[in-house]
């Protein structure tokens, strides 16, 4: 079966591409692959930031790239956001910390162009009042999938920092947890060194076809 | 979904009768008889190679068996001459890669981290169900390291895989340390789930954003680090001081079109795997720059590959939509819960044995006739995900799989109300460069640490231990280096020269040259600006001559 054609353009220039596929195996098929960055090509690197417009009317916005299915009509104009760098996160994160490392926390006008940016949908613009207001853990489920493709902070007129705020809040939360509550670290080992040896011992035994039996045989309690 | 309407009633309508029965077990021969079978390690075109040090020792998949036979896209008249000397050399900016930079903080060595793409544009940021470390009440390294020995099928290097089992616990407890925020229990203790082939839950995950949450941490410790990045830059060539120590590496630097030649006391190759050179046809959930770069490099210096036959197809590739298709749906879904079926809604394997057996079960209901078929000629089998919801709550899948929802949500398909189709998709490169338990590759001044290496997983990995092994054998390599430094070393193409003698003695040389940098799918090339400099010809690189829009065909989708 082959799919329809369409006609798309990517900054002025017409190509066709069929159906259903991405922006970017379209750019490929028309040999222009490198117009728009790829990195993953699976929607979590935010390499391929594009803005849209579709001769419908239909207003236009940001997406990436390779997750984006062509249409006809539709206008393509690569969007790179460049790398930029960020302060370190702290442990016990407080309002002050933040406003201390992101000087304009407070210049957001609420206008809202972040959260309509954001291509993997993130309530951004709540989340920055949040911020203020330092309600973190919401901020950090906020932010739980944000891909750092950097379109919130590019559209920002204010130069508010939303990705790297969520970043700095999460891992700023992320350090500051009990490493002993989670369980990291060590392993729930009651046996003694010795006896943890022996069970090594046993399982790193030199024939390979007799230590796959033993591994297989060890797997069903976990022990020798 | 309207073309498959038929089929999901059938699912629909034996759904509750299925949320009461337990899956078909097989027996270890069955497994293994399918395997045989159906899998395409054991089935798919291979072929040994002529040159090199695993000529006609083993096989290789045509398509890499071409590449480790190709040339060099360097000219014969390349002089290396340092443009940047540093101590270490990192090639990758993946979690191998980039673990190992922030190992060598604090070291008072100079760093450079060389990536083909941008920081972090890797296997790893694509990662979703999780990383295992031995931390439940039942569980201990010994446990886990049996676990993935019987997954890999004996074949694994016990003193990697140990290495990698007792570094699990200690691994997390440095992740979360840089602020990686793993799933917890409502009581706050990390919560473990099962994968397939754990004996007991040992799998930590951050939603199933894992890799994404990971690389996204590393990446920012990184920045706020001391080491040099240089992004954009392809290696196409490692560098010897002629007596087989290595001393350097050859960049091609994609944004200036120029050759950037870097002088290092240790070289860290840490490159990743291979899924974009489409082995067998098959789609990939692999990133854009998974060609297998690393391989070739350290094949050229003489390290042998082990395993480097063996790939892992992911049993749940996403096969519909057209725009997702290859992509990743993680295993934590049948850990939660969700069947595989057939066109007729039934159940066909265990969901939670070994990914090679799935995959290979999968493969067979849709060559024999049992599969669905999508409106683009794919084919597939049907992941129950609205199962999860009716075992586990309604809301589940949104709270715990917020990109499986994002991804399909965007093609008008909800997976709570829906199931969706899958297709075994390649994922992961079992083998690799052979290294010892400090990562070192054998050559004197060349470490590997990641998906480029083999061995550590035998010839079928388990679930959540490639992360387990880009943060502990990153470091570990890095703790190596620190502990091993070889003195600065003559800049020189030795190697490459000696295996281009051997590729003199073939009949039939390959028209290729090696690494392709960017898959044949892009159309993208290595091309050379003309100008001052070495190598100074405008050349073009001869593997990517052919685009084409959509993947190969898939052989092992003929029908019954």
């Amino acid at each position: 079966m082959t799919p329809n054609k369409v006609n798309i353009s990517i900054s002025g220039k017409t190509v066709q591409a069929s159906e259903g596929e991405t922006i970017v195996r379209a750019l490929w098929a028309a040999g222009l692959g490198g117009l728009v960055e790829v990195g993953c090509a699976g929607g979590v690197c935010g390499a391929c930031t594009v803005t849209l417009r579709f001769s419908d009317g239909r207003p236009g916005g940001t997406d990436l790239a390779c997750m984006r299915a062509v249409e006809e009509g539709m206008q393509i104009f690569p969007c790179p956001v460049e790398t930029q760098p960020v302060p370190a996160p702290q442990t016990d994160p407080t309002a002050e910390k933040i406003r201390a490392a992101f000087p304009t926390l407070d210049r957001c006008t609420k206008c809202g162009s972040c959260t309509t940016a954001c291509p993997m949908s993130i309530p951004v613009m709540d989340s920055v009042l949040r911020m203020q207001s330092e309600n973190f853990e919401a901020v950090a489920e906020d932010f739980t999938t944000c891909i750092h493709c950097g379109l919130c902070r590019f559209v920002c007129e204010d130069k508010v920092k939303p990705h790297h705020m969520g970043m700095w809040v999460r891992r700023s939360l992320g350090m500051s947890r009990d490493s002993d509550l989670l369980g990291a670290g060590a392993p729930p080992d009651s046996f003694s060194e010795k006896d943890a040896e022996k069970e090594w011992d046993w399982l790193l035994t030199a024939d390979p076809d007799e230590r796959l039996r033993r591994a297989t045989s060890f797997r069903e309690t976990g022990r020798l | 979904m309207d073309w498959a309407s038929d089929s999901i009633q059938k699912v629909e309508k034996t759904r509750a009768e299925r949320m009461k029965q337990a899956p078909p077990v097989l027996s270890d021969a069955d497994k293994d008889e399918l395997l045989r079978e159906f899998h395409p390690d054991f089935v798919g075109m291979k072929r040994p190679v002529r040159v090199g040090p695993n000529a006609d020792d083993q096989e290789f998949p045509n398509e890499l068996a071409d590449l480790l036979e190709a040339d060099s896209p360097l000219p014969e008249d390349f002089q290396p001459r340092a443009d940047i000397e540093t101590d270490v050399l990192i090639i990758g900016g993946g979690g191998a890669g980039v673990s190992a930079a922030l190992a060598l903080e604090g070291s008072g060595l100079t760093v450079h981290l060389a990536t083909k793409l941008r920081l972090g544009d890797s296997n790893t940021v694509m990662a979703e169900g999780g990383i295992q470390a031995a931390l439940g009440p039942e569980d201990s390294p010994r446990r886990h390291f049996a676990d993935a020995l019987a997954g890999g099928h004996g074949k694994n290097d016990p003193a990697l895989l140990r290495a990698l089992c007792e570094a699990g616990p200690s691994a997390i407890d440095w992740l979360t340390g840089l602020g990686c925020m793993f799933d917890q229990n409502p009581e706050g203790s990390f919560r473990l789930r099962s994968g397939g082939g754990t004996s007991t839950p040992r799998v930590l995950a951050c939603r199933d954003y894992t890799g994404l949450e990971i690389m996204r941490v590393l990446r920012d410790a990184l920045v706020q680090g001391s080491a040099n990045l240089l992004e954009h830059h392809s290696a196409v060539e490692l560098l010897d001081n002629g007596q087989g120590l290595t001393s350097g590496a050859v960049f091609w630097n994609s944004k200036t079109r120029r050759w950037v030649t870097v002088s290092a006391r240790a070289v860290l190759l840490a490159t990743g795997g291979s899924g974009r050179l489409h082995f067998q046809g098959f789609p990939t959930s692999n990133h854009f720059g998974a060609t297998g770069d690393g391989l070739i490099l350290a094949y050229r210096q003489g390290c042998p590959l082990v395993h480097a036959h063996t790939f892992q197809y992911h049993p749940s590739g996403t096969s519909y939509p057209e725009a997702l298709v290859g992509q990743l749906v993680t295993e934590s879904i049948r850990s939660i819960g969700a069947q595989l079926l057939n066109k007729d809604g039934e159940q066909f394997v265990e969901e939670l044995t070994f990914r090679d057996v799935v995959a290979s079960a999968i493969i067979r209901e849709v060559v024999e006739g049992r599969g669905v078929k999508t409106p683009t000629a794919r084919r597939g089998v049907w992941l129950d995900t609205p199962m999860i919801e009716l075992k586990s709550g309604e809301g589940t899948i949104r709270r715990q799989f917020p990109g499986l929802i994002h991804r399909f949500e965007r093609y008008g398909i909800d997976p709570a109300k829906q199931p969706i189709l899958v297709y075994p998709t390649l994922h992961y490169q079992n083998g690799g460069v052979s290294i010892d338990s400090d990562g070192s590759a054998g050559n004197v001044g060349l470490w590997a640490a990641g998906e480029v290496t083999g061995g550590l997983h035998g010839t079928n990995r388990l679930m959540g231990n490639s992360l387990l092994d880009i943060t502990v054998f990153g470091r570990r390599a890095a703790e190596s280096i620190k502990n091993n430094l070889p003195k600065r070393e003559a800049l020189t193409l030795a190697a490459l020269a000696r295996f281009r003698e051997e590729l003199k003695s073939l009949d039939h040389k390959s028209s290729e040259t090696s690494p392709i940098l960017f898959p044949k799918e892009s159309g993208m090339k290595l091309e050379i600006d003309a100008g001052e400099g070495a190598g100074t010809k405008t050349e073009t690189s001869s593997a990517q001559q052919e685009t084409t829009s959509y993947e190969p065909p898939d052989p092992f989708s003929r029908p019954a």
